[in-house]
């Protein structure tokens, strides 16, 4: 049955995976080829001395990419279950309707982090060609907050999504801005190193949210 | 069906949670926003004339006035005359350059040689450091100092110089520097280290390094070999909290340190230090009732003018260019706190932040204002 919910979803999403991973990995292949063009105008001293002196790492256009595709994921997954009401195709299902939200659910968290580790390993594997492991780090550490905040974005976004009143939504929504937010307070670089458990935390909470809408929607708040 | 229940209600319980902490975030920010502080920090410098020091605030006019700390007020020409040697660019215009001071004759090459500048602030210093660090070449017998083509890092055995071509480890050099410092007295690891990597300066001091035995060394590149001497610390107690390479234009000096029991040092260019002043400076964060933010020292040929902001009050040095004596002292508490802030205190008692006054990494901390 779990398989058969993931086919179903891969159904549904999988015009939206193919334009995401287009975009994920050609940014990803924007930036290297863009770092690779200044390490060779530039020259690769000038350019490592402005990477260590100026906290500049060249991958500002990669912010809110990660949060953009897990909120249109999100969007694209749950939407069309709350306006044409198919979710309740789904919640009578012949199993738990919680193991088959999470099964959806899951879908779209084992998507997003094998698309974001696919971005953070091209990028790791080509820079570590032309960077020292210490700014490849560095790197990492940076964009870590923003491929959290996709996966908080996917999770919350559920949660604004099926929840069954338009007042519960608009709290959900006001929650989540501000929590979301946390993951972009900063420019400089690799300053979350403290942060990551308490995110970590918050996406575990974050997402069980979306069960609490399903099981508002089940009860037949409308 | 009993613990779904329960872990639904428990779900609720999270939302208010969340719902919560949300709020002791956003509304002190929320606050904050809507009333905004204005402090100001008057810049503040010793009178080697009138024995006194002579701030600049700006007025409600925008208007620079010139005040010491008796309450007396001067024109611009008078402050000019009262600090001619931080001033004596506009005194040279006007053709009222004293000849000489003190004895000492006076030019403006010489002036400008011996002025010197440094600032830092906790949050300029609290941050993930990068781990890489650039040696410039020290002797290079050019006017424009140049960057070299590799970069070093620390490891627990010494120093690794890495190619920036090529993006490998050269050995050679890695090993002829981990040698020559260890060769000096040198224990590894690294404890802190501090260089100015920039080229924008016009000449180069390396890098201080503190060793496993808390020693202070110095270390330079001079045609491409290693340059290392130990500094002697001269009685200073205990280890090193902070250190920072200098280049100030007369070449006198090559750092200031921190101690750990907050006593201010210059690193003089013969390698010893001394002790500047008679004062205290907490910079670390256990020290948070009376911790210094922000240090500036403006200096001239006979005095250092030292400010420390502190979190309770702004401190003001004047010692002696020469032997560091402290020959002034002025301390000015921080004006009350406005009627909003303390207000804010009692509307919000508990305010959540993530970020800092003083580190530039993000964390959750509980009425840190």
């Amino acid at each position: 049955m779990i398989k058969a919910i993931f086919y179903k979803e891969w159904l549904k999403t999988r015009l939206l995976w193919f334009i995401a991973v287009v975009s994920h990995v050609g940014l990803v292949v924007y930036l290297l080829l863009s770092l690779r063009s200044t390490l060779l105008s530039h020259g690769t001293v000038e350019t490592w001395a402005t990477m260590i002196g100026r906290d500049t790492l060249m991958i500002g256009r990669l912010t809110y990419l990660p949060l953009l595709t897990g909120v249109i994921l999100s969007l694209c997954q749950w939407l069309p279950e709350m306006v044409q009401k198919r979710i309740r195709l789904t919640l009578h299902l012949p199993i738990d309707y919680t193991r088959s939200v999470t099964a959806m659910l899951l879908f779209g968290f084992i998507g997003l982090s094998v698309l974001f580790m696919l971005d953070a390993s091209l990028l790791a594997v080509v820079e570590q060609r032309w960077l020292p492991r210490e700014l490849v780090w560095r790197i990492f550490l940076t964009c870590l907050p923003w491929y959290i905040a996709g996966l908080l974005g996917y999770s919350l976004a559920a949660w604004c999504i099926l929840e069954p009143q338009w007042r519960g939504r608009c709290f959900n929504m006001l929650i989540s801005v501000p929590l979301i937010a946390l993951c972009f307070l900063t420019t400089q670089p690799a300053c979350y190193i403290y942060m990551f458990p308490w995110l970590i935390a918050l996406l575990l909470v974050a997402t069980i949210l979306p069960l609490y809408s399903v099981y508002r929607f089940k009860l037949g708040k409308q | 069906m009993r613990s779904f229940k329960n872990s639904i209600s428990a779900i609720k319980y999270l939302i208010i949670a969340l719902a919560v902490i949300l709020l002791v975030w956003l509304l002190p920010a929320f606050y904050e926003l809507l009333t905004p502080r204005t402090d100001k920090m008057p810049f503040v410098v010793y009178s080697c004339l009138d024995s006194t020091f002579i701030r600049f605030e700006t007025n409600e006019n925008k208007q620079v006035q010139y005040i010491d700390f008796k309450g007396r007020e001067f024109t611009k020409s008078e402050a000019d005359s009262l600090l001619p040697l931080f001033a004596f660019r506009q005194l040279v215009a006007e053709g009222r350059l004293p000849d000489s001071l003190y004895g000492v004759a006076l030019t403006p090459k010489m002036i400008q040689q011996n002025s010197f500048h440094f600032k830092t602030s906790l949050k300029q210093l609290n941050k993930p450091a990068v781990g890489l660090y650039t040696m410039i070449e020290s002797a290079s017998g050019q006017v424009d100092l140049q960057l070299p083509p590799d970069v070093f890092r620390l490891t627990d055995e010494g120093l690794e110089f890495i190619d920036c071509e090529t993006n490998t480890v050269n050995r050679a050099k890695s090993l002829s520097f981990s040698r020559e410092l260890t060769k000096q007295g040198f224990k590894f690891p690294v404890h802190l280290i501090w260089g100015n990597g920039t080229t924008r300066k016009e000449y180069d001091n390396g890098f201080l390094l503190t060793d496993a035995e808390e020693h202070l060394f110095q270390l330079k590149m001079v045609k491409g070999m290693p340059w290392v001497r130990k500094i002697k610390d001269n009685g200073k107690n205990g280890c090193y909290r902070r250190i920072f390479t200098i280049e100030p234009a007369n070449r006198q000096l090559i750092g200031l340190a921190v101690s750990s029991d907050d006593r201010l040092w210059a690193i003089r260019s013969d390698a010893t230090m001394q002790r500047i002043g008679d004062f205290h400076m907490p910079m670390s964060a256990s020290a948070k009732e009376k911790m210094v933010n922000t240090i500036t020292i403006v200096g001239d040929l006979f005095h250092w003018t030292i400010t420390l902001y502190t979190t309770t009050d702004t401190r003001y040095y004047a010692v002696d260019a020469r032997t560091f004596e402290q020959i002034a002292c002025e301390i000015v508490p921080d004006p009350a706190e406005p009627l909003s802030r303390r207000l804010m205190r009692y509307l919000l008692p508990i305010r959540l932040r993530f970020t800092s006054w003083h580190s530039q990494l993000i964390y959750p901390n509980i009425n840190d204002d």
